[in-house]
């Protein structure tokens, strides 16, 4: 499998920008224009499927370089931080009940997904923070 | 004679010939078995095996996990090689090198085409000779094949030991490190597989066939698809063709006949079912079949990723305590014990509710039965954990361990033990259900055929209980396919066709002498095709032709009924449609539906993808099995489960609203999952493996070389959105149950007049 890496890789990063963005882009027509089409059924299952695209890759990319949550440090912080953006998101989305309140978890998911970017890029547990050390 | 009872005497006597054929066929395929040899000895005279190695070594093929590690004869597990194509093409190589080296090449593949082709003309004689003596019961090897033998047999004691120079090979094969921890062992189990490469590759007395009909395609030995192969499956696409055509003529011709329009019910007839504490208690059945399927699902997924780790899940060394040979035996045996948990809750549901009657203790029969049943997983899984880690000893292993026979592996106890379990259900549903089933109670006839159905599931459990630690192995497998075939294509799709159109009737959309009809008119045309057509697992089990012949040529018929089940879904769809009530039962009929899609595409289009001799010739054991196998069990079978149990907590709990955005997704997420695993994974694999297998021999679709290809990797991976969208779809269907207890809904049972009421609205 390694022969596929840069391309696993490479499908990988492109959903992770892809992720991020329709997530941005839906709380933007949410949040600012109150317009429908961010919970329509289409936008919704594009949106699905690039995350099940980006969770595939990632557990290839795993066992490709046999680096995993648990053992290595900022996959675990990745993979535990992922979970809590996956719920301030669905609260910024839909769950929360006013739209104050979703406007600031929506807030929080995306300075929480820059942070697991971060993360990634620096394979460290403090991500930007390693910038201050 | 009305026209119910000259279906019966059909019936019966389709039966009746039908089994007296396959039970002759059983006759033939033990007289023609492959004999299992007092001793092997070399033209010199040394001893290479004796038949008390071979038995030896088979009972330590099944404590590992037998077929769940590899395969024999084409059955078994996908990952490991196929043991007995491997065995034959390694023995072919050693013999062919040996010869290169004494022309003083390096091997066989560095001789000119010419010497090789004349090395190729000497092997065939060397291997299809016949040389067993049935007088001394003894096979003679040529010198070259004894030396041949031990250095394959040499290959094999390192890769089941924990030899690290063949570590790489155990991890391709998802094999732990000492499967088979004695030396003494691995020796003997080598003696197995020779023997079952020796049938594949010899040929019968007086024939041109080997004892598995030719299989495994093997060029070098000209082991090919005999002609029988070519003829009864271009026959059998003709006898499917005529079938369809017959019964599509029956279909015209009693068009518009069966179906006056009747009054349908302004209210639910159901919606007064009293909830008797016996059918409280099956409510236990509905939650632990649930455990076991999310289980299942997990099994599953480690049992896949196996395939591209074999001794790892994400770092963690999870072969010591639960190899692949143990997670996939747990997988398939937990399908089968889930599914038949659902319906064994839904006919103890069932019974009082249709006659009205709670037989004394039946509560208890309940709970008893249920606390058996988890005895019997917990007992036998354990037992399994112990035989695969070589700690149980062979002499517990056939009472108590894993037997090895796919679908059939718990131990011999066990299997007594869930029998005696089946016989006390169907005892537990007959007493409930007595007073509906005396003469003269009204549907007693469709009522008896479901009970039939139930009993006969019951009973042909029985045929698992046929074979003895030391049968033969090709007469193992005729059993096993009585218990495994006759469920599956006869009496389940019986018991799935009576059980819906059990509950219209019920219901009041149908009318009893209609459903009555069809049901017998449906149950002979399945037993037609299914009853004889369990040979067509036994092709290439060490068999005659005539098992290939008829095998072929009358699965093909199964199909038949398949190709029709439109009809029945379209029906079974407008009947929910027909009253506003129904909508209370719209995802029980949805998952209806989904058996008919899936029994089209799974069973009938998948399974007849294979069916063909010609075509199992080579597909057997590639990815294109369980390519049918997934989408024909869980699809059918699965989603009967599923709307089964649906259908029976509408009655435990008629005053709860549903969470029906949580069915909408679980039922969505199963069908779309199970569609992109086959579509994604198992239908390319399959197809690059079956090319493979044509152009170079079934072994090398089945070696490490080829399975480890990067390729092939990629596509397993392919599997995880699929599975992970099924496993959000039985997350859903969890979460929906366990609502219904902790998070309940109240909205009221809305009365008969406000029923009656939306029923006379809906028809003006
Ligand atoms: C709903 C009905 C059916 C179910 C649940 C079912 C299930 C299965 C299962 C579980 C296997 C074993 C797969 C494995 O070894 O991994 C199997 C094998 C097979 N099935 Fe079916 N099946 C059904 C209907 C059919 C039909 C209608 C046909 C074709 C007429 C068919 C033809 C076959 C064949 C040829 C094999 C392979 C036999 C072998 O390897 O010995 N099946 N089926
Ligand atoms: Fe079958």
């Amino acid at each position: 499998m390694i022969e596929f890496y840069f391309e696993i890789r490479a499908v990988h990063i492109g959903s992770v920008i892809l992720s991020g963005l329709i997530f941005f882009l839906r709380g933007v027509g949410l949040h600012a224009f109150k317009a429908s089409w961010p919970m329509a059924a289409p936008v919704r299952f594009t949106s699905y499927t690039v995350d099940t695209v980006l969770l595939t890759s990632a557990m290839m990319l795993t066992v490709i370089l046999q680096q995993y949550p648990l053992a290595d440090h900022w996959l675990t912080v990745k993979v535990a931080l992922l979970i809590i953006y996956i719920v301030l998101g669905a609260y910024g989305l839909k769950y929360a009940k006013t739209p104050r309140a979703r406007l600031g978890f929506w807030l929080a998911a995306l300075a929480l997904y820059l942070y697991i970017v971060s993360v990634a890029r620096a394979h460290d547990p403090l991500g930007v923070f390693t910038l201050l050390l | 004679m009305t026209n119910t009872k000259k279906l019966w005497i059909s019936l019966a006597i389709l039966l009746v010939a039908s089994f007296s054929v396959l039970l002759l066929m059983g006759r033939e395929i033990y007289q023609k078995a492959p004999p299992m040899p007092e001793q092997v000895v070399s033209t010199a005279g040394e001893t290479i095996y004796t038949r008390a190695d071979m038995e030896l070594g088979r009972r330590v093929w099944q404590s590992m996990g037998g077929m769940q590690l590899g395969s024999i004869w084409g059955h078994g597990g996908y990952v490991a090689p196929d043991w007995s194509a491997d065995w034959l093409h390694r023995e072919i190589m050693a013999v062919l090198n040996a010869w290169a080296a004494e022309e003083g090449a390096e091997n066989y593949a560095a001789l000119s085409p010419e010497r090789q082709a004349a090395l190729k003309g000497r092997l065939e004689g060397l291997f299809r000779t016949n040389t067993y003596d049935p007088a001394t019961g003894t096979i003679t090897l040529a010198e070259e094949r004894a030396r041949a033998i031990e250095k394959v047999s040499g290959h094999y004691e390192q890769l089941f030991g924990n030899d690290p120079a063949f570590e790489p090979l155990r991890e391709a094969y998802a094999m732990k490190d000492d499967t088979v921890p004695d030396a003494e062992h691995r020796k003997a189990l080598g003696a197995f597989f020779w023997w079952t490469a020796w049938a594949a590759g010899t040929e019968r007395p007086g024939d041109t066939i080997t004892y598995t009909n030719n299989w495994p395609s093997e060029p070098l030995i000209e082991n090919r698809p005999p002609a029988s192969s070519f003829v009864w499956s271009a026959f059998s696409v003709l006898f499917l063709l005529a079938g369809i055509g017959l019964l599509g003529w029956h279909y015209a011709v009693s068009h518009g006949r069966e179906e006056e329009p009747h009054d349908l019910p302004p209210f639910d007839p159901m919606r007064g079912t009293v909830v008797t504490p016996s059918m409280s208690a099956t409510a236990k059945y509905f939650w632990v079949l649930l455990a076991l399927f999310l289980v299942q699902i997990l099994l599953g997924a480690i049992t896949a990723h196996y395939q591209v780790e074999g001794q790892v899940q994400y770092g963690f060394e999870l072969a010591n305590v639960l190899p692949y040979s143990l997670s996939r035996t747990w997988h398939t045996q937990l399908a089968v014990l889930w599914i038949a948990t659902a319906w064994l809750g839904t006919g103890l549901y069932i019974a009082p509710a249709i006659s009205g009657y709670e037989p004394p203790y039946q509560r208890l029969g309940v709970n008893f039965l249920w606390i058996c049943l988890i005895i019997i997983v917990v007992g036998s899984f354990a037992g399994q954990w112990f035989a695969v880690m070589q700690t149980l000893g062979l002499e517990n292993n056939f009472w108590f361990g894993h037997q090895g026979w796919e679908y059939a592996d718990m131990g011999r106890f066990w299997q007594i033990f869930l029998f005696i379990g089946l016989v006390l259900w169907l005892v537990l549903v007959g007493r409930a259900l007595w007073p509906a089933l005396r003469p003269g109670a009204p549907g007693r006839s469709i009522t008896g055929l479901l009970f039939l159905s139930t009993v006969a599931i019951g009973l042909f459990f029985g045929a698992a209980l046929a074979w003895g630690e030391n049968t033969h192995i090709s007469m193992v497998e005729y059993w096993r396919w009585w218990l495994v075939h006759l469920w599956v294509e006869g009496f389940f799709e019986v018991f799935a066709t009576a059980v819906i159109a059990f509950l219209f009737t019920r219901l009041g959309l149908l009318k009893l002498q209609t459903a009555t009809v069809a049901v017998l008119f449906a149950t002979i045309i399945f037993m037609a095709g299914g009853v004889l057509g369990t040979l067509h697992h036994l092709y290439f089990a060490g068999t005659p032709t005539v098992v290939l012949a008829l095998g072929a040529s009358f699965s093909a018929l199964e199909v038949v009924p398949l190709a029709y089940i439109g009809f029945e879904a379209y029906h079974t769809f407008r009947l929910s449609k027909a009253t506003p009530w129904m909508e209370r039962y719209r995802w029980p009929i949805m998952f209806f539906l989904a058996v008919s899609f899936w029994n089209l595409v799974g069973a009938g289009l998948f399974g007849f993808l294979i069916n063909p001799p010609l075509s199992l010739y080579y597909m057997q054991g590639l990815n294109l099995t369980p390519l049918h196998g997934h989408t024909a069990l869980f699809g059918v079978y699965g989603m009967l489960g599923i709307g089964l149990v649906l259908f029976c907590l509408r009655g435990l709990k008629p005053e709860l609203a549903w969470n029906e955005g949580l069915l909408k997704v679980s039922f969505w997420s199963f069908n779309v999952g199970l569609a992109m695993m086959a579509l994604f994974t198992l239908l390319p694999l399959g197809t690059m493996q079956l090319i493979e297998a044509i152009n170079n021999g079934y072994w090398s679709a089945r070696s490490a070389e080829f399975m480890q290809q990067p390729i092939v990797d990629l596509l397993v991976w392919m599997r995880v959105p699929g599975d992970t969208i099924f496993s959000i779809g039985a997350l859903a269907l969890v979460v929906f149950v366990i609502g219904l207890w902790v998070r309940p809904r109240y909205q009221g049972v809305p009365t008969e007049e406000e029923e009656r009421a939306a029923t006379t609205k809906a028809r003006a």
